[in-house]
């Protein structure tokens, strides 16, 4: 006759384990007795985990651990630098002021009020022409980085089937047009990870 | 709980290579031990090996001590694996290639071949879950964690995962 509700595979586990209460432990000693299947799959599962454990560890080949070291890139920054929002905005704030310089010093060239609406509207032309040859530094200001479990190209193909522009470029995931808040709420159910994923809001 | 590695990480963190060298030293045999189980192939795992010191150093920035650092390279080590197996997959030469035989990569272990076999037939969960606990004696807490499912569903997948190991090996040795 068949026994009774059979014990799920976590209590045949820790039954394999010897981590389950005395009681409960000869409970499922009972039910094993008059069940044939259970008996069977504690049976190779002890199997398996000897052959297991029979295994030692594996030695890197010859010659790959220097491969790795010499292969060791220089970090993008000096580690422990923060590759942060503080810098960016430094960086963005410097841009800024180098633009009002360079207007002010033009304003005292040119002189005249009659100029002023067209240094005003030029205040505009001027942080563009900065953002073309500040370049990295305000443009770094609207951008953010994630990071979440790859590998990049899944990572990208999850996005583009949530909507988002994201590409690829040098292993990480450049998205553009969207927000940190936005890229991180769609990735969420992918967990952190390590593919880099740079936002880049226009 | 104190971390073994953490005045080195910290080093490293620091752009000090010699201590990241010692961090790679400490852990190169089991990552690769790991790779090479759960992908079956020595040249396969070396490349996943070097793939995730790369990806650990240029990460280190960002490692915060949220988990030992241990636990953090073998979730890097496990996706780098993941990302090999998935360029195999996805390369066509390899397609038409013959697959390389585990007996051959793995000639010069004391692991039988029979039982590499045996690994490669498992689903990945079952083969990562394994070859953590009982090749590498990770805890069920860390296990889980790193690969993001509960301490229950770890144990299951370890309990299924030798339960079809030795139906394989059982299967195996019946054909001999």
């Amino acid at each position: 006759m068949m026994a009774e509700t059979h014990p799920h595979d976590i209590e045949l586990f820790e039954y394999v384990e010897d981590e389950l209460p005395q009681a409960r432990r000869d409970e499922i000693a009972a039910h094993l007795a008059t069940c044939g299947l259970c008996a069977e799959q504690v049976r190779q599962a002890a199997a398996g985990r000897e052959a297991l454990r029979e295994t030692t560890l594996l030695e890197l080949p010859e010659g790959r651990r220097e491969e790795i070291l010499r292969n060791l890139p220089q970090p993008e920054r000096s580690p422990g630098e923060r590759r942060g929002f503080f810098s960016k905005q430094l960086l963005a704030g410097i841009a800024a002021l180098l633009v009002v310089a360079a207007l002010a010093a033009v304003l005292v060239k040119t002189g005249g009020n009659s100029s002023m609406e067209s240094s005003a509207g030029g205040t505009g032309g001027g942080a563009a022409e900065a953002t073309a040859t500040s370049g990295g530094g305000v443009e770094d200001a609207r951008t953010a980085e994630l990071f979440a479990s790859g590998p990049a190209e899944d990572v990208a193909d999850d996005l583009q089937r949530k909507g988002f522009k994201a590409t690829v470029q040098k292993d990480r995931v450049v998205v553009h047009g969207a927000t940190k808040a936005q890229v991180r709420e769609a990735l969420a159910d992918r967990g952190l990870g390590d593919v880099e994923v740079v936002v880049k809001n226009p | 709980m104190e971390d073994p590695d953490a005045p080195l990480v910290e080093r490293a963190q620091r752009g000090d290579r010699w201590a990241f060298e010692q961090l790679v030293e400490r852990h190169q045999n089991r990552l690769f031990t790991l790779a090479a189980r759960t992908l079956g192939s020595v040249d396969e795992a070396a490349d996943a090996v070097q793939e995730a010191f790369i990806r650990a150093w240029l990460g280190l920035p960002r490692f915060r001590g949220g988990s030992l650092f241990s636990t953090w390279l073998y979730r890097i080590g496990i996706n780098a694996a993941h990302d090999q197996r998935l360029k195999r997959r996805t390369e066509p030469l390899d397609e038409t290639r013959e697959p390389a035989d585990p007996r051959d990569s793995f000639h010069a272990s004391e692991l039988s071949s029979a039982l590499q076999d045996a690994l490669n037939q498992l689903d990945e969960d079952y083969r990562v879950a394994v070859v953590l606990y009982d090749v590498l004696g990770r805890s069920y807490a860390e296990i889980a964690e790193l690969t993001e499912v509960a301490e229950g569903t770890v144990k299951s997948r370890i309990f299924r995962g030798r339960s079809r190991l030795a139906e394989i090996l059982g299967t195996r040795t019946a054909e001999e």
